[in-house]
């Protein structure tokens, strides 16, 4: 077998998608919080996904980041089936995800906060806090962009939203992360950090790797993703290029969807 | 070229700052403020206020260990989000399993190993309990409190037990090191102990993040449920292991000691810096809370207030320090 027929009339890149979901339906109880969803991003690629609140953005998210698993539905990895069935399973395969209330710990220094999960130890599983103290100094050299951060021993509570940010990106990039996922990931940030963070989302994806981005924010999203996809009430509503597509449009489909909806 | 920039400076007040920048620096201060205040009135007040002479510094010094190590446990659980009101309870009932046991015959290692094991695993209950349940542990554990607190007056039916262990076994925890009792030794090198498990371990990394960011913390792939409930466990057996060394101390277990216990040990982690809500706290600040709160006990004592003083300022620290933990929050 080639492609499925249905691949062609989906808007995407050519190749096999990084990851793919399959029919994913999870339900709170009672509650559908996704219906039969189908979702993918390839390499190199920004995926804007969007829609109201309670569309299933953040189940969507959770289910990719292995901390929610799904009701039914399959996920693939590079074409491979596979289960998420933890966040340790998930960033295996390469998934880092950005909450937007933030996957920092505010108590623990940078540092501390970069190799949270993961950190260099010796066998008995005491850390080599010199060998990440250099990585860290080096992590924040190189990839930390955002300026106020002089040492990997100051505390993530007193940083700013760019900087916490710029701090979770950071921590993906040295983990070698392909997917990065963000959700809401410009609330916390300033007009002048939130510019600077949409940059640096294009930037990564220049390099190579793959960013769904999670937002209210229509504008935002339409800066910088390749791709559209719209959920609505736990379905997704709308896939399409952003070529073929506009802001304008695109709010009217979560609006219009949301308030109408095909019965 | 390296110019003035390398040139130490010790300007006055610059250590001040320097030590306030520590996580430990403000009780670091108080404590020193506190003994220097106490130094002070005894050197005026030599005769009313006996806080310098040997006698007392020797008593202090032999009383402080049991609560260091019971408020050293506490404050590795309050750091990881959670609460143990048991420990009193626990340093009773396990200090009274071992005199029990040793009572009715069974080798004294046996016995003292029994009374640490059940502390350990008391604390797992506890545990498996309050995440199993989600019920917030300061709940969970009122309630095992008061069944432990049952249990111990069923087991005692009242009355004081006595021990008397070997020469060794007691030697080991009662002999005299120039002025110091080998207690405050052991209470020293098991602080150290925490201190590596919290500072320079996995496991303290992650009581720091569950504590700090429950959800960060789950969503980096560790496993929450399982480090709270190891916290637990590490409470109890710390407990436990207080009630064994007082008990060779006092050569007694009675079936009302440890009570207070508990709201003593939060209240030294509190002044001591740590969180009520979880994800800060020092080793050398509970430490020095829990000493403080003897320094207090004591001076108290020197100046012939009754006892019911110390409980009155427990209760006072603790809702002062939860009062702040809110006026912080919603600032």
């Amino acid at each position: 077998m080639i492609q499925p027929a249905d691949a062609a009339s989906q808007a995407s890149a050519p190749g096999t998608p990084y990851i793919e979901l399959r029919g994913i339906t999870h339900s709170y109880g009672p509650v559908l919080a996704l219906d039969g969803v189908d979702f993918k991003v390839h390499r190199r690629e920004i995926v804007g996904l969007v829609g109201d609140n309670g569309a299933g953005k953040s189940t969507l998210i959770k289910i990719l980041s292995g901390v929610l698993q799904p009701t039914r539905g399959e996920i693939f990895v590079d074409g491979r089936r596979t289960t998420f069935n933890s966040a340790r399973v998930a960033m295996n395969c390469g998934m880092e995800t950005i909450y937007q209330d933030m996957n920092l710990i505010d108590g623990m220094d940078i540092m501390r906060n970069i190799f949270f999960g993961r950190e260099a130890t010796h066998p008995l599983g005491f850390l080599k806090i010199g060998e990440m103290k250099r990585t860290a100094m080096e992590i924040l050299e190189k990839e930390i962009t955002i300026e106020g951060i002089r040492s990997p021993h100051q505390l993530v509570g007193n940083l700013s939203g760019g900087q916490k940010q710029a701090v979770s990106i950071a921590r993906a990039m040295f983990f070698k992360n392909q997917v990065l996922l963000l959700d809401e990931p410009t609330s916390a940030l300033s007009v002048r950090e939130t510019q600077a963070f949409l940059d640096h989302i294009t930037r990564l994806r220049d390099e190579g790797l793959s960013v769904v981005i999670v937002t209210h924010n229509l504008f935002h999203a339409y800066q910088v993703a390749d791709r559209f996809v719209v959920l609505s009430h736990g379905k997704k509503v709308e896939d399409t290029l952003r070529d073929r597509t506009s802001a304008e449009e695109l709010t009217r489909i979560v609006v219009g969807k949301q308030v109408g909806g095909p019965g | 070229m390296t110019v003035s920039a390398e040139v130490p400076r010790l300007a006055a007040g610059s250590w001040l700052k320097e030590l306030q920048r520590r996580r430990s620096g403000n009780i670091v201060l108080l404590f020193v403020a506190i003994q220097v205040v106490a130094i002070v009135f005894a050197l005026i007040f030599p005769d009313e206020f006996r806080y310098v002479s040997l006698g007392n510094v020797q008593l202090m010094l032999k009383s402080i260990p049991s609560l260091v190590i019971v408020v050293l446990g506490v404050n590795l659980l309050m750091i990881a989000g959670e609460f143990d009101l048991t420990v009193g309870a626990t340093f009773t009932l396990t200090a009274l399993i071992m005199a029990k046991l040793f009572n009715a015959g069974i080798p004294l290692g046996i016995a003292v190993l029994a009374a640490l094991v059940a502390g350990a695993v008391i604390g797992f209950v506890n545990g498996w309990i309050v995440v199993m349940s989600n019920v917030p542990s300061f709940i969970i554990t009122l309630g095992a409190m008061w069944f432990w607190r049952g249990v111990i007056l069923i087991l005692s039916g009242s009355v004081t037990e006595s021990f008397y262990p070997s020469q060794f076994f007691e030697k080991l925890f009662t002999m005299n090191l120039g002025p110091i009792q080998v207690q405050f030794v052991w209470a020293l090198a098991i602080a150290t102990l925490c201190w590596l498990l919290l500072e320079r371990h996995q496991y303290g990394n992650y009581l720091f993040g569950v504590g700090g960011n429950r959800k960060a913390a789950a969503a980096l792939g560790v496993n929450t449920n399982r480090v709270k409930i190891i916290a637990f466990g590490i409470t109890g057996l710390l407990a436990a292991l207080s009630g064994v060394m007082s008990t060779v101390r006092i050569n007694s277990i009675s079936p009302i000691q440890g009570q207070g216990l508990e709201l003593q040990a939060i209240a030294a982690c509190v002044i001591g810096g740590t969180a009520l809500t979880g994800g800060k706290g020092t080793i050398l600040g509970a430490f020095l809370g829990a000493a403080l709160m003897y320094t207090i006990q004591d001076v108290l004592l020197l100046l012939r207030a009754p006892g019911h003083y110390l409980q009155m300022f427990v209760g006072v620290i603790i809702v002062i320090a939860a009062v702040l933990n809110e006026a912080i929050k919603s600032e």
